[in-house]
């Protein structure tokens, strides 16, 4: 796969200065006090348990925990997806609790990609169609150049007329990797995009998203349970039993498995 | 096993709910006509036995024609008069306590100029004071004594606010009349007879009404109690002269109950053909939804076929999954089934109809025929998904399912050309013969073959149909094209059933148009006369000819006369028309022999299809068997091409007049001088007394012929909407189903930024598709089968074979916004989902 930003386009400077008047001071993403509950009475399940934490823009932030940490919820909480019990989620300076249903698919399908573990693509649509999805449902044009750009990038050039059927596991996460960063949105959002892929298809997947946060600062929250992948971010957020527990800046796999080790203990 | 179908069933309760919905619907219509019909005949029978409960025999004119239940319930109609002699020498007979000799004809009453009650439903009679052999019964009041008295029925009298004392002019085969009410009657405990206006007069007074001084049309004999009835009957038998016979009153009761059940097993045919035709829709709708569960329980029925289930207990669990929907449905369509009935007769109570009040009829049959019906359609309905079910590997269980994809067509393609081929020879032969069942068997086996075939073509039509959703709509439109390309098989299932709905009202509507041009082609051609007066089918008075030549303008008035008589051992009807005046009234096209001169001379003449069914050729002799006068014979003098406004067989008026016992005319000929202008405003001013009658111009007449054939379209349409409503069900629920497979996709959709407005718009469009799918194809089938029966019934007068393509267009339309409406709710289902919920499904 090759670099994404080998071919910088030339508009490429005004847009990263237009980012950059958010300033370091407005994160992608936060939590202020987030909780989520489910069930009720005696069978209540606190998945977030007050959580505080902020997603730096262009950077790339990892979630770990085990399962049933609450990493999922937080994610889905910051998207919009799920409705927090109490607390607040921004995305940049959009609060989104604030947000009626309509609001929130605008801010989905204009601010926030999404690569999600599997089913990523409609299955009618051919693999162009699903990339342009959310711009087309918009109405909005699509950028010829940056389209272009794109999937050559991603490798799924001579893939665009195929259906998500005809096409490897790899592949459909490229093309969903594609779909997520054809809007340019101020966030994305991975739900362990690896999680059903092999080892080599999981290193490029992951390396391409490095690329696009380091050369292009487009912004990720990846939320997985693999150091292997975690390594490839600039910072991990640890969580469990519903809460922060731990962070790690410029992780490698080593590290984040000594964290990890230290955390389970 | 058992309990895994029941659990199964549970845990879809709501699809089923709606594959049961298009069972309780068709049996609810089975039962129904069941309920009613029978109770109907029960009531009508318990009526008929009252009316002859008291007479030990009854005396009338020998059925002058064999095998015909019509004759027999128009009771005096086709029977000779009995002279007033016989009564007296019967009352001298030992063992008679009383003879009443009654005469029985058309009088209607006349309120604020309008006539009372519908044309035919009008009964006169004459009402014998004494009388105790009817159930005609005195319940206010006097009976007729003088000239001019009338006894009234309540019903009558009530709705019209009559009182005793009152006048009120009556309508007859004479001149209109005044009597005056003396008294109101009840027929048992009814306040009319089954909706027809009783009038009763003094005897005399309706000897003139009806014409039949000195005559009884019949004589109702009361045995002294204890005597010997078998020796009574023959005792009177032996002084009756040939032609007049005595029956028992069980005779001539039981023969008018067999009359009127007849009458209604016709109604209910030809309801229960309705109620099969939307089991039929069902059916497909069941196959359908059985075939989609099954594809989406694969997992489970291989994960079953692991643990040990064996192919027949796979078999078995799912056609009693399929046992038990029909069951329940069933007997939800009973019950419903039941109260329709009820509802039906209080219908009929709204229009007239007041019957005594009867309990319902509710014979173990109807159950049988009900429960037989709904779980026998669903359960063969659900054969074909049943046996893909223990097709399914026990490895499917591992393995993650697949979408469909293309399987075989190629036995898909043979077996719906052999029920096509099959079908259309059927419908050929069915026509050609004719016979009905065979057409009916053809015209199902084409629809089961279109439902075979329509996948094939499912992909490329929606493509095309879709076309214009996908430009007008966007991408949601685009979306839903490709939904209802993704499985044509589904797609055109679904589709079937609206298909065959579509078809046959597509059918109608070409038979519909087809008759109407005829009807218009053949009166254009067929009346010269200018103006038309009709009336009530029986006839009316014969003074009404006399009163409208008088008008100034009017050239030409003559009475057109109908009545049955036999030939060549059938009953026909025949037509009266006076010969001097054919011309200027009546257009015949001779292809053989003459017209007008012939009916002169006493000749028949017969129009070109009989003389071709029946190998009668000018100069034929032919026995003729008339009610009244016996059998003779009358020779051919003339042949006409099918006219619409006379039978296939016309005589002169005279010829007629002396073989039927005083007949009314029913139309009335006119014919105006040149530059006589309209003078159907004069006509009405001199009819304005006869408010049982009408005058029509030639266009006004031919248009209300027209309108005739629409009313009949408009109640078949009617009939016809509940399988399209079952139709309908059917893509709500296969749109239902399709929402619950695509819980990922929908949720993916809304996650990267699809509305709820666009999810819906995108179900719609899909629906939109399906239905426009199966109209097209069903518009397509209809035409051609409309085609084919108008064609066929050219021998029957059809001549013109139209095609109402605006109307044909319509149903399409219809059909789209039909598929817009059974859309809305999986669409707001769809665009309710949760978000989350439906990612997360992993």
């Amino acid at each position: 796969m090759r670099s994404l930003y080998l071919n910088r386009d030339r508009h490429e400077p005004e847009r990263l200065a237009s980012r950059l008047q958010w300033g370091p001071a407005s994160p992608a993403a936060r939590a202020v006090d987030l909780t989520k509950s489910y069930g009720a009475g005696d069978a209540v399940v606190r998945a977030l348990d007050g959580v505080n934490v902020e997603f730096e823009r262009g950077r790339f932030t990892a979630v770990m925990g085990s399962s049933g940490s609450g990493k999922s919820s937080l994610v889905h909480c910051l998207a919009g997806l799920d409705v927090p019990t109490s607390g607040r989620t921004f995305v940049g300076d959009q609060e989104i609790g604030r947000l009626d249903d309509a609001e929130l698919t605008e801010l989905r399908r204009d601010r926030i990609g999404f690569v999600f573990q599997s089913f990523n693509l409609v299955p009618t649509l051919s693999a162009a169609e699903n990339i342009t999805l959310a711009l087309d449902l918009a109405g909005v044009r699509v950028d010829r150049a940056w389209f272009d750009q794109l999937v050559e990038a991603l490798g799924i050039a001579d893939r665009l007329s195929h259906r998500p059927s005809e096409m490897s596991g790899g592949q459909q996460q490229r093309v969903a990797c594609a779909r997520a960063l054809i809007l340019r949105p101020e966030l994305i959002f991975a739900d362990e995009p690896t999680g059903n892929l092999d080892s080599n298809s999981s290193a490029e997947l992951l390396a391409f998203l490095r690329d696009a946060v380091t050369e292009h600062g487009q912004s990720i929250v990846m939320v997985t349970h693999d150091p292997r992948a975690a390594a490839y971010a600039d910072r991990v957020v640890f969580l469990a039993d519903g809460r922060v527990v731990g962070e790690l800046a410029s992780p490698t796999e080593d590290l984040v498995l000594t964290q990890m080790m230290k955390l389970g203990s | 096993m058992w309990k895994i179908t029941r659990r199964g069933l549970l845990a879809r309760k709501l699809r089923l709910a709606l594959t049961a919905l298009a069972i309780v619907l068709g049996v609810t219509f089975v039962t129904g006509t069941l309920v009613l019909t029978d109770t109907l005949n029960r009531t009508f029978d318990t009526l008929i036995g009252t009316a002859y409960q008291h007479v030990n025999f009854q005396i009338r004119g020998t059925a002058a024609f064999n095998n015909d239940t019509a004759a027999a319930a128009n009771g005096t109609a086709d029977r000779r008069p009995i002279p007033a002699t016989i009564a007296a020498a019967i009352r001298r007979l030992p063992g008679v306590a009383y003879v009443d000799g009654s005469v029985e004809g058309y009088a209607q009453f006349v309120s604020d100029g309008n006539a009372i009650g519908g044309a035919g439903s009008a009964l006169g009679f004459s009402f014998d004071p004494n009388r105790q052999l009817s159930s005609v019964r005195l319940v206010d009041g006097s009976a007729p004594s003088a000239a001019d008295d009338v006894v009234m029925d309540k019903g009558t009298a009530t709705k019209y606010h009559f009182q005793i004392g009152d006048r009120v002019r009556v309508l007859s085969g004479g001149s209109p009349r005044s009597f005056t009410i003396t008294g109101i009657v009840t027929f048992g405990s009814a306040d009319n007879l089954a909706g027809a206006t009783l009038a009763g007069f003094a005897l005399p007074t309706a000897q003139a009404l009806f014409n039949t001084r000195g005559d009884y049309d019949t004589i109702d004999v009361l045995a002294k109690p204890g005597a010997d009835n078998v020796g009574l009957q023959r005792a009177i038998a032996s002084i009756l002269p040939p032609g007049i016979q005595v029956v028992s009153g069980q005779t001539v009761a039981s023969e008018l109950s067999s009359a009127v059940s007849n009458a209604l097993s016709f109604l209910s045919t030809a309801l229960l053909v309705f109620a099969l035709i939307s089991l039929f829709v069902g059916a497909f709708t069941i196959f359908n939804t059985f075939s989609i569960t099954v594809g989406q329980r694969t997992r489970e029925l291989a994960l079953l076929r692991v643990v040990g289930a064996s192919r027949r207990q796979l078999f078995r669990s799912v056609l009693g999954e399929a046992a038990l929907v029909g069951l329940v449905a069933s007997l939800i369509g009973l019950g419903l089934g039941v109260l329709a009935a009820v509802a039906l007769k209080a219908l009929l109570g709204a229009f007239g109809v007041t019957l005594p009040s009867a309990p319902l009829v509710f014979e173990a049959r109807t159950v049988v025929i009900a429960l037989a019906v709904g779980v026998g359609v669903t359960v063969i309905s659900a054969i074909g998904p049943a046996r893909r079910a223990v097709r399914i590997a026990p490895v499917a269980a591992l393995v993650a399912p697949r979408e469909e994809s293309g399987e075989s067509l190629r036995r898909r393609v043979t077996i719906g050309g052999f029920a096509a081929a099959g079908g259309i020879g059927a419908l050929v032969a069915g026509l050609t013969a004719p016979a009905i069942l065979l057409v009916g068997l053809g015209a199902v086996a084409v629809f089961i073959s279109a439902g075979l075939l329509a996948p094939i073509v499912a992909r490329p039509m929606s493509r095309a149909l879709g076309w214009p959703l996908a430009a007008l709509v966007g991408t949601p439109g685009r979306l839903g094209r490709e939904n209802s390309m993704r499985s044509p098989r589904r797609t055109a299932q679904t589709a079937a059933a609206l298909m065959v709905g579509i078809a046959l009202v597509s059918a109608v509507a070409v038979l519909g148009a087809s008759l109407s041009q005829s009807a218009k082609a053949n009166l254009e051609s067929a009346v010269t006369a200018n103006d038309i007066i009709t009336g009530p089918s029986s006839g009316f008075s014969t003074s009404v000819a006399a009163a409208v030549s008088r008008i100034p303008g009017v050239s030409t008035v003559t009475n057109v006369y109908k009545g049955q008589f036999e030939l060549g051992g059938s009953l026909s009807s025949l037509d009266g028309v006076t010969p001097a005046d054919l011309r200027r009234t009546v257009h015949l096209a001779i292809t053989a022999g003459s017209g007008a001169p012939a009916l002169a001379v006493g000749r028949l003449l017969i129009d070109t299809t009989t003389a071709s069914a029946k190998h009668l050729s000018v100069g034929s002799v032919v026995p003729v068997t008339f009610a009244q006068t016996g059998t003779t014979t009358i020779r051919i003098g003339g042949i006409f091409k099918a006219n619409p406004l006379i039978g296939s067989y016309v005589v002169a008026a005279g010829f007629f007049l002396s073989h039927f016992h005083n007949p009314l005319p029913i139309a009335v000929l006119i014919s105006t001088l040149p530059g006589a202008g309209h003078v159907e405003r004069a006509i009405n001013n001199y009819l304005s007394v006869y408010p049982n009658v009408g005058v029509q111009s030639r266009a006004q007449f031919e248009q209300s012929q027209q309108a005739t054939v629409s009313q009949e379209l408009g109640l078949i349409y009617v009939l016809l909407a509940l399988a399209i409503i079952v139709a309908l069900i059917g893509i709500v629920n296969t749109l239902m189903l399709s929402v619950f497979e695509r819980t990922h996709e929908l949720g993916l959709l809304r996650a990267v930024g699809m509305k709820r407005r666009q999810v819906r718009t995108m179900i719609r469009s899909e629906a939109v598709i399906i239905a426009l799918f199966g109209a097209v194809i069903g518009v397509i089938i209809g035409t051609a089968l409309g085609v084919a029966l108008a064609a066929s019934l050219k021998p029957q007068g059809i001549t013109e074979v139209s095609i109402p393509s605006a109307s044909l267009v319509g149903f399409v339309v219809l059909a789209a916004l039909l598929g817009l409406a059974a859309a809305s709710w999986p669409a707001r289902r769809a665009a309710k989902l949760d978000v989350l919920a439906a990612i997360a499904v992993q």
